[in-house]
């Protein structure tokens, strides 16, 4: 049994301390894939905390048999997508100009120029993100940030592995139309094929 | 060659899972075909972006705070506990009512004149409740001969109440029409 199996077993047991461990070890992709989804600091906080807490009542239901990452990262991609389906109920649009993300306005360790940058690739991939529909964009971030093979992304979304290599496909296609509108060229050495 | 026969070879490439010979293919096509490449060249630059975009971290108290939201689970499984006992019991309680019921009046209703006395006595029951309702009927009829002003009030008062909650209705749930 590893460190992570002990941790659930205890929180199962109702050991609060134990999943602190699980919430900081995976803290950091459940938040990327929230905010990634969503867009928005506050929401992603709001659905990465939201996430955590429907895992831990819910950890009689999960079945050791997979990986507990891939169980956590579909709970918190479903709740995304609700949220998102909400917003198009209330006439909201993911387009709208949002707030940056509160860390990297905060981080003083790197230097303005720097930063600056940083913020403008961070709103350049949301942007780009912004533009694919919300199951697509769930394919492309797992598969990118989360670095999840089509198996794994098809165990999140809870759907086949052709239905994945399709959505990705689409999502890529139709950012590459994005990118050609919008005359992305990468550096002359990495455009080798 | 088609477009989409190129596209597949894209995401085949971007996944590292070209062949050497699709591999050749691909890059005569590019050179050829002037809107695939610049289709390649922004899917490359996109790749390359999301790649090299690192994942956003929470705020530094997020663990903390996420923890504090928690709800308690000793506390719930103990209620759930609770609940599947009372559950438990509510189907056996039935059954022991039964089990303590055949135990008591088994032997009684086994003696030959028990059924007769156990009817006898439901008929007993029957005729005292028929005259007493019968008693009760015939009084109230003699009260609205002797004071017939009574219902007439009452049926009054009813329909004023009826009146009034549905003129309170329309006023309150009905929408104004702007002019």
């Amino acid at each position: 049994m590893n460190e992570e199996q002990v941790w659930l077993e205890q929180a199962r047991q109702g050991d609060k301390a134990a999943f602190g461990k699980i919430i900081e070890a995976y803290q950091t992709p459940v938040y990327n894939l929230a905010y990634r989804m969503l867009n928005n600091a506050g929401e992603a906080e709001e659905a990465a905390q939201e996430a955590f807490i429907r895992a831990y009542t819910r950890l009689d239901s999960y079945d050791p048999a997979h990986k507990f990452s891939t169980w956590l990262l579909s709970i918190t991609s479903n709740y995304c997508i609700d949220q998102i389906r909400k917003r198009r109920a209330l006439l909201l649009s993911i387009d709208e100009p949002l707030a940056p993300h509160p860390a990297l306005m905060s981080d003083r360790s790197k230097g303005p120029e720097a930063q600056l940058m940083m913020n403008q690739q961070q709103e350049l991939v949301q942007s780009l993100l912004a533009e694919l529909a919300p199951d697509y964009r769930q394919a492309v971030v797992l598969r990118y940030w989360h670095e999840m093979s089509y198996e794994e992304i098809a165990e999140v979304m809870d759907t086949s592995v052709s239905a994945i290599k399709s959505r990705l496909f689409r999502a890529r296609r139709q950012l590459a139309e994005v990118g050609v509108a919008m005359d992305l060229s990468p550096a002359l050495e990495e455009a080798v094929v | 060659m088609e477009h989409d026969e190129i596209y597949t070879m894209m995401m085949d490439a971007l996944d590292g899972e070209l062949s050497a010979t699709d591999h050749g293919e691909l890059e005569s096509h590019l050179r050829a075909c002037l809107f695939c490449a610049r289709e390649w060249q922004a899917l490359l630059a996109i790749d390359a972006l999301f790649r090299q975009t690192p994942a956003l971290s929470p705020a530094v108290d997020f663990a903390q705070r996420t923890l504090a939201r928690l709800p308690n689970r000793r506390y719930r499984l103990w209620i759930i506990s609770a609940v599947y006992i009372l559950l438990l019991l509510s189907g056996a309680l039935p059954l022991l009512l039964v089990a303590w019921a055949v135990s008591r009046f088994g032997p009684i209703m086994s003696e030959p004149a028990a059924v007769p006395d156990l009817l006898a006595s439901i008929e007993r029951t029957l005729q005292v409740t028929g005259t007493v309702m019968r008693a009760l009927l015939s009084a109230i009829g003699e009260f609205l001969i002797q004071q017939p002003a009574v219902p007439g009030w009452l049926l009054v008062m009813a329909g004023i109440v009826f009146l009034w909650s549905g003129i309170y209705q329309q006023l309150v749930s009905q929408p104004r029409q702007v002019q």
